[in-house]
């Protein structure tokens, strides 16, 4: 049985919803999981939905104050198909700026990991995360454009899951780099992601990149890699923390246990993949990020005596740090005399990465920790430098940058924090992930330190 | 020899499309500003662009008929500019795989006019200026263009006005009146480097700014100056091309791959057949040994036309055919086949067509035909009126418009055709002047 199954079967007592709120309410004033809290019936199952994905007449701002009380006048696709099958929206989730941070500080409101309020909750969809890891029935629409979702799936302990590039439409989330963005899903049980999966996938009137996973699946000869190999990459070595690697080894005879054949292989291409990701990535999101003017929507100039231009550099002085930073740094990539060494490049480097991963895919799953290194204190996160934070995406950016599916799914627990590992399959092959993380659930319980709203 | 003057062209024109191009509001609503608009047009966030299949349709249609080569998959690029007019701050547009490359259209010289590039792109809103502030209709934002780009090879004006005249005859045929909205960016070199006109609106700006430039580049090499790279803006209102920027600082768009859109395969869209009536005429005048201007004349713009000429030159002589078509446009009228044929009949048969005539045509009436009108009557009508006035005939002497002043009063007196009257007139009045 899922958690929606549960749900449904167990009697609520009157008054469940108050205190749901309530409790919700307090511990989110100390976590910062949602940036709004709606009231729900409690009859229904709970569902929250990631600031950047649009909600009808529901501030939707990407956490961003220049989109500061924008109402949409629509709902993204995701959150239609969730409210048609009675699903009751809980409120919007934390995250970083347009999607642009590891470990969610690029917020005005600092989400903090609910097993230890010192430590990062991880980026971009942090309050998801959090969400999760305190509500007892809850699922979250996340959003993945570099790892997004496996970032603070792995440090909030719980299973996070981003499907194939286009399985989930993507109308009414907003842009943050349009050929990596992904919806996904967090929860407690890869159970309750399939049951959903089901419900938000599919193709889309409203997104031409929307597809129908499982007839791509059939149409190709895709996706037959063999179901019980899985890859470790030999380049990942000098990238892990040695806590980490000593975990992940443990992890690694576990599933040899199993009955898993655990390969190595190559995969030199490992560290073009971040420069490829950040210039693709700031490049369109430096254009998605143009529409910000101050003029239709969001935070409004009314300086209209101005001329054009200080208008607009005006209204756009309102985006924060991170955004600025690639707005110039994704305009420079794209600029006319560069743009064949850094953009035009990326698009090239970028398909034969997707290749050679095919390549590997085709005979199995590949398997890494999600994070290279141990949850770090929101302190020592927040003195990291830019690039030195980039290079943390190290193993979440080549899946996103390929469109493969990949799950993050919670293995282990060190000082009382926990520890995710990430597997990846060969497109249309969502399916998969889930069977295996199931499997995985069999034998491995997820620790919760809170279990809000449990009957 | 290096011809003097170039001029090259790109022209956008609007696509009849019922609805935008990315999204499924109206296109062609002038009603009421910003009433035909949508998150996806105004750029919402969120919002994701939906190809317009029809767009692709008639933009592929005219690829084929101006013999460009069709692409196989197109894929469309992100202009990131700032401009209030411009929703998103970046306009859809094509660059690396556009609709098609190459292509031309051929002049009555058999002188071809080579296409470079055929592509679709979103137009932006409409700004209207008012005295201290300005208004924009987001009504038009989305709207579909069609951008046509020639190589500088047309080298003065006639060729200038008949390659327009050819391609508008073209696109008219397949749905497109350029007549709306016609805008062109004209480059012009005369002996020195290329020099863009923008924001041109409409054929007859196009041949102004074209000549205003050739002279101005010409005076200025006279003065010794240098004609460098320029971009110039038309000034419609005073007809001169102004300066905007030397192409030192050639605009920056930072263009990319448009990510929601992906690529598209047009292979298997289906075209609307071209129609070229400068070959048409050609053919047609030929066959039935009629006048090649006359059938061009009819022709270029009117599809009626053409498919009158086509199903009725044969069985009636072409100049009959034309006569009818002329009628219909004299008195404004369109007829089915039926009644068509009546009209033909009756020119054949030289019945006078005025309004009344015209509209027992219309009515479904039986025509009284010139075989009824007793011959010897119009004779004699003629005799006793070059008989009675000797003015007539001296004037005649001296102007031979008389000839029509008598042809149109016997004409009105007996309801006779003026054709007739004219073949007996031109027997009689020989014999009057000679008689004199
Ligand atoms: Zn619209």
């Amino acid at each position: 049985m899922n958690s929606i199954e549960e749900f449904y079967s167990l009697e609520k007592k009157s008054g469940y919803a108050e205190s749901l709120f309530n409790d919700l309410s307090d511990i989110n004033s100390r976590l910062n999981a949602f940036l709004n809290i709606t009231r729900i019936s409690g009859q229904n199952y709970p569902f929250s939905v990631k600031d950047n994905i649009c909600v009808k007449n529901v501030e939707t701002t990407a956490n961003s104050k220049i989109l500061k009380s924008y109402l949409p006048p629509f709902n993204a696709t995701v959150v239609e198909r969730m409210l048609s099958k009675n699903f009751d929206f809980i409120g919007k989730t934390n995250m970083d700026e347009f999607g642009f941070g590891t470990f969610g500080l690029n917020s005005e409101r600092t989400p903090r990991n609910p097993f230890n309020e010192d430590y990062v909750a991880g980026g971009s969809s942090s309050g998801a995360a959090i969400a999760t890891a305190v509500l007892k029935y809850h699922i979250a629409i996340a959003e993945s454009t570099g790892g997004s979702i496996s970032a603070p799936s792995a440090f909030c302990g719980v299973v996070g899951f981003t499907p194939t590039y286009g399985a989930v439409s993507r109308h009414g989330l907003i842009d943050y780099a349009n050929s990596l963005d992904k919806i996904g899903l967090m929860s407690r049980s890869a159970k309750d992601i399939r049951y959903v999966f089901d419900i938000i996938k599919g193709p889309d009137n409203y997104d031409s990149t929307c597809i129908d996973i499982e007839k791509r699946k059939m149409q190709s000869d895709e996706g037959k890699g063999a179901k019980n190999t899985i890859f470790i990459i030999n380049q990942i070595n000098d990238l892990l923390d040695e806590s980490v690697k000593s975990h992940f080894s443990g992890l690694v005879s576990k599933l040899e246990n199993m009955g898993f054949a655990i390969k190595t292989i190559d995969f030199n291409l490992l560290d073009k993949a971040i420069p490829t990701y950040y210039i693709i990535s700031m490049a369109e999101a430096s254009t998605n990020l143009a529409r910000y003017t101050g003029f239709k929507y969001g935070l409004k100039n009314n300086e209209f005596s101005k001329d054009y231009n200080s208008f607009f550099t005006e209204s756009r002085s309102n985006f924060g740090t991170e955004a600025k930073r690639r707005i110039i740094l994704g305009t420079f990539v794209r600029g006319a005399s560069v743009k064949s060494k850094y953009y035009s490049k990326a698009l090239k480097v970028r398909g034969l990465l997707i290749a050679k991963m095919k390549e590997i895919l085709r005979q199995g799953f590949i398997l890494s920790p999600t994070m290279p290194i141990m949850t770090p204190k929101i302190d020592d996160a927040n003195s990291l430098t830019p690039v030195q934070n980039y290079g943390l995406d190290i193993l979440t950016i080549p899946p996103n940058l390929s469109g493969f599916p990949h799950v993050s799914f919670p293995y282990d627990y060190d000082k009382g924090l926990p520890m995710g590992a990430q597997l990846i399959s060969d497109h249309f092959e969502d399916y998969s992930l889930l069977d295996f993380v199931e499997n995985w659930e069999n034998s491995f319980k997820y620790q919760f330190k809170y279990n809000l709203g449990s009957i | 020899m290096m011809e003097a003057i170039k001029i090259g062209l790109e022209i956008h024109v609007a696509i009849p499309t019922k609805t935008k191009l990315f999204c499924s509001c109206n296109a062609y609503n002038e009603q009421e500003p910003n009433m035909s608009v949508c998150p996806i047009c105004m750029g919402f966030p969120g919002s994701k662009p939906m190809l317009n299949a029809k767009a692709l349709e008639i933009a592929k249609s005219v690829a084929n008929a101006l013999h460009s080569d069709i692409a196989k998959t197109i894929s469309f690029e992100r202009k990131v500019y700032f401009y209030p007019d411009l929703p998103k701050s970046f306009q859809i547009t094509q660059l690396s795989n556009p609709i098609s490359q190459g292509g031309f259209i051929e002049l009555q010289s058999s002188k071809k006019i080579r296409i470079r590039r055929i592509q679709i792109e979103e137009d932006p809103a409409k700004i209207l200026h008012e005295e201290d502030y300005s208004l924009i209709d987001f009504n038009r934002s989305g709207r579909p263009l069609l951008e046509i780009v020639t190589e500088p090879d047309i080298f003065n004006i006639d060729e200038l006005k008949e390659f327009m005249n050819e391609l508008k005859s073209i696109l008219y045929y397949l749905g497109i009146d350029i007549n709306t909205e016609l805008k062109a960016d004209v480059n012009v070199s005369n002996q020195g480097e290329r020099v863009e006109v923008k924001n041109i609106t409409g054929l007859k700006d196009m041949i102004n700014a074209a000549l205003f430039e050739i002279k101005r580049q010409e005076a200025a090499r006279a003065s010794g100056a240098i004609i460098n790279k320029e971009t110039r803006s038309y000034d419609g209102a005073n007809m001169i091309t102004v300066s905007m920027r030397e192409k030192e600082s050639d605009e920056e768009y930072g263009i990319i791959y448009e990510p929601d859109l992906g690529e598209y395969s047009i292979k298997n869209l289906p075209i609307i057949e071209p129609t070229y009536t400068n070959k048409i005429a050609k053919e047609l005048a030929e066959k039935y040994s009629a006048s090649e201007k006359l059938i061009i004349e009819q022709i270029m713009f009117d599809k009626n036309a053409l498919q009158l000429i086509n199903k009725f030159a044969g069985t009636y002589k072409i100049n009959i055919v034309i006569s009818a078509i002329e009628v219909l446009k004299r008195y404004n009228k369109t007829l089915d086949d039926e009644k068509f044929e009546a009209l033909l009949i009756a020119i054949s048969k030289n019945v006078l067509i005025n309004s009344e005539t015209i509209n027992d045509i219309e009515q479904g009436k039986t025509i009284e035909t010139s075989s009824e009108i007793d011959e010897s009557l119009i004779d004699s009508a003629i005799n006793s009126m070059l008989l009675e006035n000797k003015q007539l005939l001296k004037d005649y002497v001296n102007n031979p418009k008389v000839f029509n002043f008598i042809i149109g009063q016997i004409a009105k007196k007996y309801n006779a055709s003026p054709k007739y009257i004219s073949t007996r007139l031109n027997i009689l009045l020989p014999k009057f002047v000679a008689g004199k």
